[in-house]
């Protein structure tokens, strides 16, 4: 499972999905609508990962916890408590840029 | 890489042929940003037939975790190495979003518009992983950037002359 190229259909098929605090990882799975626990690696992050874990959970969006917690998350998770994760918008970046440059 | 690569087609996702030829800056030592960029290039032209991207590859300036001064040394060896790149592609743009190998490149653009060779727009947009605080390159290039792009309301708070759009990847 090392290094496929796309996780889109094991996402698919997922319930839920348990995942480090990558940014790809975590966004991928909220835009595919699954309930996502992230696991934060404490030994190995200089823990800017850590922020978006936290405030994705601030947000309501994922739970969140560290490998040694992790069996109590699944034992008394709730995933009904999670809300849908509105897509980024892109649009609004191009609009900006469009403005910049003059095209409109 | 892997992350910036992904957030950064993100963004030229919604970006109409106005912004074209599309020059892709890597790492030598990126093996999977390549991939993804061609597949990004093969979707597009099938809408816009006449579009155009090429690939260039610099040394890595820095390693996770590198020292300071081997940091210095190998991003100074980077911008020298890029300053011909730059000086040949003369882009109007430079988009970036975070990873080390975006530093020297903007820098080198930004000698050539010093030198007024050619003025150069350099857009940040620090990824969406940056809720509080910027990435090492974010908090050089805020100072060196035309626009400077934050995901997080925090940050626009901290960096006043920051852009905040909401998240846009």
């Amino acid at each position: 499972f090392r290094f496929k190229d796309s996780l889109a259909e094991d996402l698919q098929s997922a319930d839920l999905v348990i995942s480090h605090a990558g940014a790809g990882s975590c966004l991928e799975t909220l835009e595919k609508g699954k309930p996502l626990i992230v696991v934060i690696n404490d030994k190995l992050m200089d823990n800017h990962q850590l922020e978006l874990a936290k405030q994705l959970h601030r947000d309501g969006y994922v739970l969140y916890c560290n490998c040694s917690t992790l069996v109590e998350m699944l034992q008394s998770m709730d995933l009904s408590a999670l809300k849908p994760f509105p897509p980024g918008q892109p649009e609004k970046f191009a609009s900006f840029l469009d403005k910049v440059f003059g095209f409109q | 890489t892997g992350g910036h690569t992904t957030e950064i087609l993100r963004l030229l996702s919604c970006l109409s042929e106005s912004y074209s030829p599309r020059h892709y800056v890597l790492a030598d030592s990126d093996k999977m940003s390549e991939a993804k960029i061609r597949s990004f290039e093969q979707k597009r032209a099938e809408t816009f037939s006449k579009s155009q991207f090429s690939l260039d590859r610099i040394p890595r300036s820095r390693e996770v975790r590198q020292s300071w001064i081997s940091s210095a040394v190998t991003t100074l060896y980077s911008i020298l190495y890029s300053l011909p790149l730059t000086y040949k592609r003369k882009p109007d743009l430079i988009l970036c979003n975070g990873p080390g190998t975006c530093v020297p490149v903007c820098l080198s653009a930004f000698l050539l518009g010093l030198l007024r060779i050619k003025k150069t727009i350099i857009v940040y947009v620090e990824s969406i992983c940056r809720v509080e605080t910027l990435s090492l390159s974010g908090k050089i290039l805020y100072y060196f950037s035309d626009y400077f792009i934050v995901q997080w309301p925090d940050l626009k708070k901290k960096y006043p002359k920051s852009v905040y759009l909401g998240r846009i990847v």
